[in-house]
């Protein structure tokens, strides 16, 4: 085999971009969410998410997700609204109306319902809604940016047999779903009910078995086609092991830190941090060596990297700010304003309009069933 | 031997020539070796501790440190999803042969495609329902691996991937392995105890996302709330109040349809899994004769 | 072959034998495959030929578990020392149903998974791609999803998915059988150009001997567990499952024994001269007055001018899925006691039409009626006594545990005696064991069994999808002469099919569709014979004069050696 021939360039297509970055860039935005409770900046991060996707919208499968995600973004606000006018805190403000008051009794903890509600404690819970809200519509927003196809082809090789069930089970279900509705057909034509538990189990239990039957000529066919084989590097083994124990200890160390009396939060997140570290690293280090290649890979390219920075980059500037002004306080209310260090990291994070527009479209699958 | 402690040689690679296949230790389809349990039991106690942390949060020492001791939901949520990839890794990386990793998969399918026909209110019941049968005969490793790959595969399928997708499948996983540690039992001891052992894993995976929930959806300073310092009873009754506001109907929903499904279900299931099981052949011994 | 031409896969006293089962699949296996040749294996169903085509590239009992005795070597390897897996680059297996061996759910990544696997470098990879794309002729399906192919384009992908490795020797596991005839010779010729331009080996199992009995160099018989090895025209001799030309040939005293048609017509003219001076083929007759004829037999009286009222009516059918049509205005009368053939290319909406007779489904447009009401929305005991549909899987028919329990659980829902269906059963296929599982049976005992649960609440008319998948010459025998059976006893039958070779020897009436039309309906002979695609290999041989069956022709020089 020639390497030095190169592979014919058969059609021109834009590459897609590694999945990762689009996740660290909604990670940013999201924590840039969580630690603020400006509602001008949670509104400018709406804003952007939006656009950017918006724009770089990719044809996937799980396009109806961001419409979801709207829609349970809404429900946890209501949520969050209804249990803050029904059980608010007693803090002094203007109040906008008053409820009947209750005592639950003791056993149920004697929480108190109603009582009057002030505009504070409505502000002040739609603001923590609106935060959740926000991060859910940050990670919502990756599922109609980047495919699940491309992701399971980017997971670390560590991943790999862990990936390969989920390709099978994606690959499988349209078969499945097939076969159920013929079933239901065949009890259709044996004059059977189609509803109720009878039915329930005259159709699960022959798509089960049609799908255990599969999985034997599925496998047999993977083995066939050299799956399993696998050069392990023992050393690097054994070297990866040593560091994964190390982080799963400190791993406890931390969780117990965050649990117990007596050590603050610090050693508890530094233990949790450090150990997740030493536990990346090692599946990392494991992730490397063994036979498999990877066909058309998704590159780690420039474009990924200026998509993390760009959602770092307002992250980064929550810590260059004022405490105060990220999370002002409820009483007195006051217009909230937008530091101009977040402002730029937000116009920062609007790099992926810019970066990798409309990229993808021809990354539809044609042929599909409409 | 002491290569299948360090989990060194891929268990494929173990069989020598002209020699009969060891049968398999009753640990299941997907045995769960030294590293894997130690990484199991590490992050299933960093996940418990994730979920626990409102019942036994200290109160802020100092007004700098409370803008820290609420970070600490958003700091695990950061970190679950690497943490579950490591434990998968452990778990699957080089053990799981052709035949465990297409019957993962075509489960998970199974499962997604009858969530049409059998409807359920939140649509994962029957997926829910299929992990106690699969762990029980399969073992209590394939019934991790399959409770996380499902719902994965599950939010691939329909939702999307959110926040709540590693607590999901670390919680998911909980209920396989469980499932696959019930004692032995046949017949109609058996599914009464499948049964039972589902409702009880119904409740309590509803009653652990929520409370993963729980410091999310009040803010501090509402009366269901958690309070910061507070003995950990009171805070459990707080959360007692809201579980039932928020979620209770839907766990008893989903009691009641798993209890429906154990008696209709559970036998025929069970019968087709051991059969599937025997045809794989997992622990058949491979036999070369002398020429 | 020369005695110097390589050998690539040799069975050394080879036995085996399944775990916890006494009775080998294989014993004292001894044979030489040498390189480049394509080897056919043939045999009745259950004899052994998927095991041993398993056991070439070491699934079996790798995969399988069981006890191996002596050696099967492949370019040298044992497989004793090499697992399935690493052979990957050595043999290339595809098995049976490929839509079932799918991993991947895009074309090409499916053909980059074995490659993948044996760690190739992405620059290579992305040339072998290109390469088998254009090798297999689906270099337009690249971007495919492959739960959205045809059967030949799937068969085609899942070859195209093992050749990426660079096998040598390729193993195909019944490679055409669910295939329509236009598809069937795609595949083939994918296959035959695989052996002549690439020098592969190729090693396939198939039932339908009528499409590839001349394409092999040699042949391997299955009648047990050891198998024969020969050249075709030997081994054809006494074979126990035959092509109709050879069958032909056979009946005939033809040596050497023709394996295709062309080989055939040298000696059919003789033929022809004999028939012709003798006998005239059965003239063709309308259909109606065949019909009549079969119930005067049934009645034993002379009412042979009443023509029977029709059983399905079909009228002006259309159906659409999503907006595209599947069945256009078609029109369609059956009788009782008539046997149809519908044929047509796969996706001509063969099935669609026979799911808006079952009622699975409402037309959008004009009206299909049996016993003059629409069987849509029948339930229970109306439907199964008006129509009965046995569809391409019948195993999804079935859901009990034991042969046993199925037809009691039939017996039940149609409220009859208790043993009807046991009964009815015995006449199809006698010697079912009571307590098998039903997906232990073989294809045809299954379908006899599902015929059977349909059958047994005597519908009116009987419908069938595909029956002829994975079956064997005598199974297909069989089914024949039970559908001959029903329709005497005057059950509509209507069977939907792209074997000709059953249309051929059952059916009264051929309705060709195509696009969702129906352009051709009328007798068989008619249709048949003159068609290119859908003559059987006698009518072939035979033309231009009208022959459907080897029956027909022994039939008609026994009837003209009595003449005096």
């Amino acid at each position: 085999m020639t390497a030095t021939v190169a592979p014919p360039v058969v059609r021109a297509e834009p590459r897609p971009v590694h999945p990762g970055a689009w996740w660290t860039w909604a990670v940013g935005l999201a924590a840039t969410s969580a630690r603020t409770s400006n509602l001008a900046i949670l509104g400018l991060i709406a804003v952007v998410v939006c656009l950017v996707v918006w724009a770089c919208r990719v044809p996937t499968p799980l396009a109806h997700a961001h419409a979801l995600f709207l829609r349970l973004a809404l429900a946890v606000i209501v949520l969050r609204m209804v249990l803050q006018i029904l059980f608010a805190p007693r803090i002094p403000g203007h109040v906008v109306f008053t409820l009947p008051e209750a005592t639950l009794p003791g056993w149920a903890a004697g929480i108190s319902i109603g009582g009057p509600v002030t505009v504070e404690s409505l502000v002040g819970g739609f603001i923590g809604a609106a935060r959740l809200a926000l991060v859910l519509i940050c990670i919502g927003a990756v599922n109609t940016l980047t495919t699940p196809s491309r992701l399971l082809r980017s997971l670390p090789a560590v991943l790999y047999e862990a990936g390969v069930a989920v390709t099978v089970a994606l690959t499988a279900t349209p078969q499945a779903v097939i076969s159920t509705e013929r079933i239901r057909e065949a009890r259709l034509l044996r004059g059977r009910p189609t509803r109720g538990p009878g039915a329930l189990r005259g159709i699960a239990v022959p798509v089960l078995d049609g799908a255990l039957a599969r999985s034997l000529t599925l496998a047999a066919s993977m083995d066939a086609r050299g799956y399993g084989r696998r050069a392990l590097d023992g050393s690097r083994h054994r070297w990866s092991g040593v560091v994964l124990i190390i982080g799963l200890v400190t791993l406890c160390v931390g969780a117990y830190g965050v649990l117990a009396a007596g050590t603050g939060p610090q050693l508890g997140a530094a233990g949790l941090g450090a150990g997740t570290l030493c536990c990346g690293i090692a599946l990392l280090a494991a992730s490397r060596g063994g036979v498999r290649t990877r066909y058309r890979p998704v590159r780690w390219d420039g474009r990924a990297s200026a998509l993390a920075l760009a959602g770092i980059a307002p992250l980064a500037a929550t810590f260059a700010t004022d405490p105060l002004v990220l999370q002002p306080p409820l009483t007195p209310l006051s217009w909230p304003t937008v530091p101009t260090a977040i402002a730029v990291g937000l116009i920062i994070a609007l790099a992926p309009m810019v970066v990798a527009p409309n990229a993808e479209r021809s990354d539809a699958r044609s042929g599909d069933p409409s | 031997m002491s290569a299948a402690i360090t989990g060194d040689v891929s268990p494929l690679d173990r069989r020598g020539p002209r020699s009969a296949r060891r049968s398999r230790p009753s640990g299941g389809v997907i045995g769960v070796g030294l590293r894997g349990s130690a990484a199991l039991i590490a992050i299933s106690v960093v996940g418990a501790a994730s979920f626990l942390w409102p019942l036994v949060a200290r109160p802020a020492a100092a007004a700098g440190d409370l803008a820290h001791a609420t970070d600490a939901p958003w700091l695990v949520l950061a970190i679950m999803p690497l943490l579950i990839a490591v434990l998968i890794g452990e778990l699957t990386a080089g053990r799981i042969d052709a035949k465990a990793v297409a019957l993962l998969g075509v489960l998970t399918a199974a499962g997604a495609a009858l969530r049409m026909p059998t409807g359920g209110i939140a649509g994962l019941e029957i997926v829910f329902f299929l992990f106690l049968p699969a762990g029980r005969v399969f073992g209590r490793g394939f019934g991790f691996v399959l409770g996380a790959v499902t719902l994965f595969a599950s939010a691939l399928l329909t939702g999307g991937i959110g926040p709540w997708l590693p607590f999901q499948m670390l919680a998911a996983g909980w209920v396989g392995f469980g499932a696959g540690c019930l004692p032995r039992a046949r017949g109609r001891s058996e599914i009464v105890m499948l049964g039972v052992y589902g409702v009880v894993a119904g409740y309590a995976y509803g009653l652990v996302m929520d409370l993963w929930f729980w410091p999310f959806a009040t803010s501090s300073g509402n009366g269901l709330s958690f309070v910061a310092g507070d003995p950990v009873l009171s805070n459990l009754r707080r959360f007692w109040a809201f579980h039932v506001a928020t979620s209770l109907g839907w766990d008893t929903a989903r009691a009641i349809s798993i209890i429906v499904m154990t008696v209709v279900l559970g036998r025929p299931v069970l019968a087709a899994l051991r059969r599937a099981s025997q045809r794989a052949a997992f622990d058949a011994p491979v036999e070369f004769g002398d020429h | 072959m020369s005695a110097t031409a390589t050998v690539t896969v040799s069975f050394d006293g080879v036995s085996f034998r399944y775990p916890d089962t006494d009775a080998p699949t294989l014993s004292d296996v001894d044979l030489q495959i040498h390189e480049g040749e394509l080897i056919l294996v043939i045999g009745p169903t259950g004899s052994g030929k998927t095991t041993f085509l398993r056991a070439i590239n070491g699934l079996v009992p790798h995969f399988s578990g069981g006890r191996l005795g002596g050696r099967v070597r492949v370019s040298g390897h044992d497989t004793e020392h090499h697992a399935p897996r690493e052979l990957a680059d050595v043999v290339g297996f595809v098995p049976q149903d490929p839509s079932d061996s799918f991993v991947c759910d895009t074309v090409e990544e499916e053909l980059a998974y074995a490659m993948e696997n044996l760690g190739i470098a992405p620059v290579v990879m992305r040339r072998r791609v290109e390469e088998t794309l254009d090798l297999l002729s689906i270099t337009d399906l690249r971007d495919r999803n492959t739960a959205t192919l045809s059967g030949g384009q799937q068969q085609r992908v899942a070859i195209a998915a093992v050749l990426t490795a660079s096998p040598r020797i390729l193993v195909l596991d019944e490679p055409t059988s669910s295939l329509d005839p236009a598809a069937a010779e795609e595949v083939l010729a994918a296959i035959t150009r695989l052996v002549h331009d690439v020098g592969l080996t190729v090693i396939m199992a198939e039932h339908r001997l009528e499409r590839v009995g001349h394409l092999a160099d040699r042949v391997i018989i299955f009648d047990g567990p050891t198998p024969t090895i020969a050249e075709p025209a030997e081994a054809m001799i006494s074979a126990p499952v035959v092509p109709p030309v050879v069958e032909l040939g056979r009946a005939m005293g033809w040596r050497p024994l023709p394996l295709s048609v062309r080989d055939a017509r040298r000696h059919a003219a003789e033929l022809r001269e004999r028939l012709g001076s003798t006998t005239a083929p059965p003239a063709s007759m309308p259909a109606e007055q065949h019909v009549i004829d079969q119930i005067d037999e049934i009645h034993g009286n002379g009412a042979g001018d009443s023509i029977p009222e029709p059983v399905v009516a079909a009228s002006h059918v259309t159906v659409r899925y999503h907006r595209s049509p599947a069945l256009r205005d078609v029109d369609l009368v059956i009788r009782a006691g008539e046997i149809v053939s519908i044929m047509g290319r796969n996706g001509a909406g063969k099935s669609t039409l026979l799911h808006v007779l079952a009622g699975l489904r409402s037309p959008d447009g004009g009206s299909a009626t049996i016993l003059g009401a629409s069987p849509h929305g029948l339930t229970g005991h109306e439907r199964i006594r008006r129509v009965g549909l046995v569809p391409q899987d019948p195993s999804i028919l079935l859901y009990a545990e034991t042969v046993d329990g199925e037809c009691r659980l039939a017996d039940r829902e149609g409220g009859l005696a208790a043993g009807t269906t046991a009964d009815t059963l015995e006449r199809l296929m006698p010697g079912l064991a009571p307590h098998a599982h039903p997906r232990a049976l073989s294809e045809g005992q299954r379908l006899a069994l599902a015929l059977a649960v349909v059958m047994a609440h005597e519908p009116r008319v009987l419908l069938l999808d595909e029956p002829t998948r994975g079956l064997d010459y005598p199974a297909k025998r069989r089914l024949a002469d039970s559908l001959d059976d029903l329709a005497g006893r005057g059950v509509a039958v209507v069977f939907a099919t792209h074997d000709v070779e059953l249309a051929a020897s059952v059916a009264h009436r051929v309705v060709v569709l195509a696009g969702g039309e129906v352009i051709a309906d009328g007798p068989a002979r008619d249709v048949v014979c003159h068609s290119t695609v859908f003559a059987p290999q006698v009518a072939k041989i035979m033309a231009p004069d009208e022959w459907l069956t080897v029956e027909e022709i022994v039939r008609a020089l026994d009837r003209g050696t009595t003449v005096p």
